[in-house]
C-alpha cells in the first residue's frame, strides 16, 4: 500500500498543478476578452474593481500565488499547450470587430517595448526615457527604406534595429560618467531631440510624417488582405495580431535567456550596487551601455511592426510621453518580470480606450487607476522574484 | 610585492583626504592599518580599489597600476575585495552572490562547485543558506558571505575594510579565525580594521591614519605596546 502511495500523490499533485494552470490561464484570457469588448462604463469600473480586489488578494495571500507558480513550473507542457491555443485563437473571439483587434496588437506592440525598457529599468535600474525615440528610429528607418529604396519589410527589420542599436550605443556612453537621475535627463535630452530632428527634417516629412508605407508581404501574400483561417476570415488586423505576437514570443525567449545568463546577473547586480558590483569584477559601464543596445534593439523591431501596421508615421508617435508610459508599464507591471512587465503594458494600453467615456477626465481616471494599483502592489501588479537557480 | 602605495594623496572636492601615504604589503604578509573614526580608513581602501583616483602618488597592486586599470580589471587579476558594510546584493540570492564573486576569474565557471566545498568547509552556516536573498540574512551572516565572495575566485590577495563593524565578540573571534585560516593557505591580506586588538592579534605589521596621515609603522608587537596607538585607541 505505501508504494502505492508516492505515485499516486505525485499523479494527484500533476493533476491539481495542471488544473490550477488552466483554471487560471482561461480566467486571465476571458477578464482580458471582457475587459477588451466592455463597452459600458459601469462595466469596465466593475472589472477594473474585480482586478483590483484581485491583487488586493493576492498581496494579503502571497501563499495563493506561489501555488499558481509552483504549478506552473510543474504544468510546463499543459502551460504551454494552453497558452498556445489562447494566444492562436484569440482572434477569434473578436469576429470582425476591427477596433478589438486593433488594440490587442497595440497592446502586443506595447508589450514588446515595455520588455525592451526592462532590460534596463528593471533589469539593472538604468532610468532610460529614450526608448519612444529608439522606437521612431526603427519605425522611421524601415519606413524610409521601404518608401525611398522599395525595400520589403523583413529586409528593413535588421537595418532598423542596426540603427537603433548605434543610437542606444551612443545615448549608452554618456552612463559612463552620469547616473541615477542624471542619466535620466540626458536620455530625456535625446528623446526630445530626436523628436525634434524628426519633426524638423524635411527628409522625414517633417511634422507630416511619412504616408503609404506598404503592408508586408510573405511569400505573395499580403498582410493587408484578410486572414483566411480554416474557411473563416479574419480581418486583416489578425495578420499583424499574429505578427506582434511573434515578435513578442522572441522578446519573451530572449528575455528570459538574458535574465538567466551572466549578463542578466550583471545587471541584476550592478542594480544592487554599482560599487560592489566593481568590486566583484562587473565591467560596469560595458553592462550598461549593452543593456542601452539591447533595449534599442528590440524597442526598434517595434517600431518597424509599428510602422507597416498602421502605414503612416508621424513625429508624435514617438514622443516624450511614449517613453513615460512604457516607464510606468514597467513599474506598475512589475520591475524585472516579464510576465508582469506584460501585465503592465495590457493594462495601460487598454486603460486610456476603455475610459474614453471619461472624456475629458480621461487622463484623471487614468492616472488614479495607476496609483491605486500602485497603492495596492507597491512592488509592481507581478514583483521581480528571487533567480531561480543557484549555484 | 602585493601592494604598494607611493606618496599617495587623494582629495574629495580640494579637501585632502589622505596625505602622502606611503604603504607595502609583501606577498604572503597580513598586514593591518589602524585608525580611529575619520582616520581616512575608507578613503584608503577606495584608493587601493581604484574606487578614487589619487591626486598624486601612485598605487600599485600585483604590479599592476592601479589607476590606469580599473576596480573591476584588478578584481579579474585575482584581488579579493571586502569593503564596508559587506556590500551584498541583497536581492539575489547567496548562491548568485557568491557566484559573481566567482565569474570574476573564471567566467566559465567551470570549478565553482568544487571552489563551493571548499569554502563550505570555511562557512558551514554560508552554504547552508545558498537559496535564500542575501539581504535576508543577519549580520554575521553577510559578513561572511562577503568574505566567501571575495575567496571564491582564489584570490591571491585580499582587500577588507573595517570587517569586524558591527559583529559580536564571539563573531569577530570567528572572523579572525577564518582571517588565519586564509592566510595559512598562502593568501596575502591587507586588512583594514578599527580593532586594533584583533588586527594586531592577526597581523604581522601594522600601519596607524591618524587625519589623513600614517603615524606610526611597525610590526605588530611593537605596534601593541606603541604610544601612538595606546593614546588613539586605549586612553
Amino acid at each position: 500500500m505505501k508504494a502505492d502511495g508516492a505515485p499516486a500523490t505525485k499523479t494527484f499533485s500533476t493533476l491539481r498543478a495542471g488544473t490550477v494552470v488552466i483554471g487560471s490561464s482561461l480566467a486571465v484570457a476571458a477578464f482580458l476578452w471582457a475587459f477588451i469588448t466592455a463597452d459600458s462604463t459601469i462595466a469596465v469600473v466593475a472589472l477594473l474593481v474585480l482586478l483590483a480586489a484581485f491583487f488586493f488578494g493576492l498581496e494579503r495571500y502571497p501563499q495563493a500565488e506561489a501555488v499558481v507558480v509552483r504549478s506552473f513550473a510543474e504544468a510546463r507542457v499543459t502551460a504551454a499547450i494552453v497558452w498556445l491555443v489562447i494566444v492562436l485563437g484569440f482572434p477569434f473571439l473578436f469576429g470582425q470587430n476591427t477596433y478589438f483587434l486593433h488594440l490587442l496588437v497595440m497592446c502586443l506592440i506595447y508589450s514588446v517595448l515595455a520588455i525592451a525598457l526592462n532590460f534596463q529599468l528593471g533589469s539593472a535600474n538604468i532610468p532610460n526615457f529614450a526608448t519612444g525615440a529608439t522606437y521612431g528610429i526603427g519605425a522611421y528607418c524601415s519606413a524610409l527604406l521601404a518608401l525611398e529604396f522599395g525595400w520589403s519589410f523583413w529586409a528593413t527589420l535588421p537595418f532598423a534595429a542596426l540603427a537603433a542599436t548605434l543610437f542606444g550605443f551612443i545615448i549608452g556612453l554618456p552612463s559612463m560618467r552620469t547616473r541615477d537621475a542624471y542619466l535620466a535627463l540626458v536620455t530625456i535630452a535625446c528623446g526630445v531631440i530626436i523628436h525634434q530632428l524628426l519633426n524638423n527634417f524635411e527628409w522625414t516629412g517633417g511634422p507630416q510624417g511619412l504616408i503609404g508605407i506598404p503592408a508586408p508581404t510573405l511569400f505573395g501574400y499580403s498582410f493587408a488582405s484578410p486572414l483566411p483561417v480554416f474557411g473563416y476570415t479574419l480581418p486583416f488586423q489578425a495578420n499583424f495580431y499574429y505578427l506582434a505576437l511573434a515578435l513578442l514570443a522572441l522578446s519573451i525567449v530572449v528575455a528570459n535567456r538574458l535574465h538567466q545568463s551572466r549578463i542578466g546577473l550583471a545587471w541584476n547586480a550592478l542594480r544592487a550596487d554599482e560599487i560592489a558590483a566593481r568590486a566583484v569584477g562587473i565591467n560596469v559601464v560595458w553592462y550598461k551601455v549593452l543593456a542601452f543596445a539591447v533595449d534599442a534593439f528590440l524597442a526598434a523591431f517595434a517600431g518597424v511592426v509599428y510602422a507597416f501596421y498602421i502605414s503612416y508615421i508621424a513625429p508624435d508617435n514617438f514622443t516624450f510621453l511614449v517613453s513615460v508610459t512604457l516607464m510606468t508599464m514597467v513599474i506598475v507591471g512589475g520591475m524585472d518580470n516579464v510576465i508582469g512587465v506584460i501585465l503592465g503594458a495590457f493594462l495601460l494600453t487598454l486603460l486610456p480606450e476603455k475610459l474614453r467615456a471619461f472624456s475629458d477626465y480621461r487622463l484623471l481616471f487614468y492616472g488614479l487607476v495607476v496609483i491605486a494599483f500602485l497603492m495596492i502592489r507597491p512592488q509592481g501588479l507581478l514583483p521581480q522574484r528571487l533567480r531561480s537557480y543557484g549555484a | 610585492m602585493s601592494v604598494e602605495l607611493c606618496g599617495v594623496s587623494t582629495a574629495y572636492g580640494g579637501v585632502p583626504m589622505l596625505r602622502e601615504i606611503d604603504l607595502t604589503v609583501a606577498d604572503g604578509e597580513i598586514v593591518c592599518v589602524l585608525g580611529p573614526n575619520g582616520a581616512g580608513k575608507s578613503t584608503l581602501f577606495k584608493t587601493v580599489a581604484g574606487l578614487i583616483t589619487p591626486v598624486a602618488g601612485t598605487v600599485t597592486i600585483m604590479d599592476t597600476d592601479v589607476a590606469t586599470t580599473g576596480t573591476e580589471r584588478i578584481a579579474r587579476l585575482g584581488v579579493g575585495f571586502v569593503p564596508e558594510g559587506r556590500r551584498l546584493f541583497p536581492g539575489l540570492t547567496v548562491a548568485d552572490n557568491i557566484r559573481l564573486g566567482h565569474e570574476a576569474v573564471r567566467p566559465d565557471g567551470a570549478d565553482l562547485p568544487a571552489r563551493l566545498t571548499a569554502i563550505g568547509q570555511l562557512f558551514p552556516r554560508v552554504i547552508e543558506r545558498l537559496g535564500q536573498a542575501a539581504g535576508t540574512l543577519s549580520g554575521g551572516e553577510q559578513a561572511m558571505v562577503a568574505l566567501a565572495r571575495a575567496l571564491i575566485g582564489e584570490p591571491k590577495f585580499v582587500v577588507m575594510d573595517e570587517p569586524s563593524l558591527g559583529l559580536s565578540p564571539k563573531l569577530i573571534r570567528e572572523y579572525f579565525d577564518i582571517l588565519r585560516a586564509i592566510h595559512r593557505e598562502g593568501r596575502t591580506i591587507l586588512l583594514i580594521e578599527q580593532n586594533a586588538e584583533m588586527a594586531l592579534s592577526v597581523a604581522s605589521r601594522g600601519y596607524v591614519l591618524a587625519r589623513g596621515r600614517i603615524v606610526a609603522a611597525d610590526h605588530a608587537e611593537a605596534l601593541r605596546a606603541s604610544s601612538v596607538v595606546r593614546s588613539l585607541y586605549f586612553s
